[in-house]
């Protein structure tokens, strides 16, 4: 009787043990997770294949972009956060192809293609060692995600175990909404001019 | 051999007696439900066009479907084309922007040598690119008609869906994953109006 009792036990114990090891072991999703770098706002942040700060963060509910020739007002069902920052390679050229704003619900918004093709975006800025450039982001993201987002910057979205900037976004609120915001070329060392109107 | 070693014997060979015919009866009973489900396939809801539809990733409401020679950007193509396009407003579910709406509904049954169509977004009459998550949107699909096969009055929509694995089969990643088709949407074709201002 005894024996049976303690073979039950036995199997029970086991059970337990293996359904706690089935629901800790780490996803694979979570154990090739990029390795993040923490910074803050207005910082400089050093990875170890480039560095970036952010300087300025602009919302807006339009967005008009001035080119030669051509202007074009992009609406948006939320609200457009236009990020100024610079960035520079550390060992050998490289460009930032994914920028992200997590929102506060731990959803994750990429740059908006929308802007993809105005000067000094994120993407199309091919950064040297040693030449630090002025860079631009552009996101659409509803009204609510505004405070207490986090800035991710990476190489690729999608790669593996390679390192990715977390920015804080403290002090960003959607009380500082402008109605509207003019993105223009500039000759200048900044290739963009930005201005509320 | 000795009483005791045959009733171990005995004992042995009935847990692998037991085992083996639940086994063969879990495998069979889930063969026949295979070919039972197989052989009897559910019926695809049919949905009204302007009612909401979960397609797991995404929410699709499918407006209106019409025929046009001028693309949702309103530039007039150099050579004169059929488009037939559908109006639909389009709500990113998931927890991450994309733009992975290409295979999100077929034309049922399928027309042969049928190109993809080409999404617009219609707030700045473009090409649509990736969907911000609860920021829904609306979009057109156009695709383009060949002149050879004539156009459907009614236009039969497939709408397919995806679920979510936060890990799955292979490697244990998370991601979305294809699954049946959620409804079928029928529209009217509109006719291109005589004389339509591009």
């Amino acid at each position: 009787m005894s024996s049976i009792v303690r073979s039950f036990v036995a199997v029970a114990i086991t059970a337990a043990a293996l359904y706690g090891l089935q629901h800790t072991t780490p996803g694979y999703g979570e154990i090739t997770s990029p390795i993040a770098v923490a910074g803050k706002l207005g910082k400089r942040v050093a990875a170890n294949a480039f560095t970036i700060g952010v300087a300025n963060v602009h919302l807006a509910r339009t967005v008009t972009t001035k080119r030669v020739g051509r202007t074009q007002t992009f609406t948006s069902s939320g609200v457009w956060v236009l990020v100024e920052g610079a960035a520079e390679a550390r060992s050998e050229s490289l460009t930032l192809m994914s920028a992200q704003w997590l929102g506060p619900n731990g959803v994750r918004y990429a740059l908006s293609q929308r802007l993809s093709s105005v000067p000094g975006i994120l993407p199309s800025e091919r950064l040297e060692p040693g030449l630090p450039r002025p860079v631009l982001m552009a996101f659409e993201i509803p009204e609510g995600q505004v405070s207490g987002g986090t800035l991710l910057i990476a190489r690729t979205a999608w790669s593996s175990l390679e390192e990715e900037v977390r920015i804080e976004m403290t002090d960003v609120r959607p009380d500082d909404i402008k109605p509207a915001l003019v993105l223009a070329r500039s000759e200048g060392a900044v290739p963009w001019t930005l201005r509320s109107e | 051999m000795s009483a005791e070693q045959r009733l171990t014997l005995r004992r042995r060979l009935f847990a692998f007696l037991v085992a083996g015919v639940g086994g063969t009866a879990a495998a069979a009973i889930s063969f026949a439900m295979t070919v039972y489900e197989a052989a009897n396939p559910k019926a695809v809801p049919l949905v009204a066009a302007g009612q909401p539809i979960d397609t797991g990733r995404w929410i699709i409401t499918l407006h209106d479907a019409r025929i046009g020679s001028t693309p949702p950007t309103g530039i007039k193509p150099s050579a004169p084309k059929k488009l037939l396009m559908v109006e639909f407003d389009l709500d990113n579910r998931s927890a991450s922007t994309s733009n992975v709406f290409l295979r999100l509904f077929t034309i049922d049954p399928p027309v042969a040598n049928l190109p993809p169509p080409t999404f617009y977004l219609a707030r700045d009459k473009w090409i649509a690119s990736g969907l911000h998550p609860d920021m829904p949107e609306r979009m057109i699909a156009a695709w383009e008609w060949p002149s050879a096969v004539s156009v459907p009055r009614q236009l039969r929509l497939k709408i397919t869906s995806q679920i979510y694995k936060s890990r799955d089969n292979l490697y244990g990643a998370p991601g979305w994953f294809d699954r049946d088709p959620v409804a079928i949407v029928a529209l009217e074709v509109a006719p291109e109006a005589a004389g339509a201002v591009p």
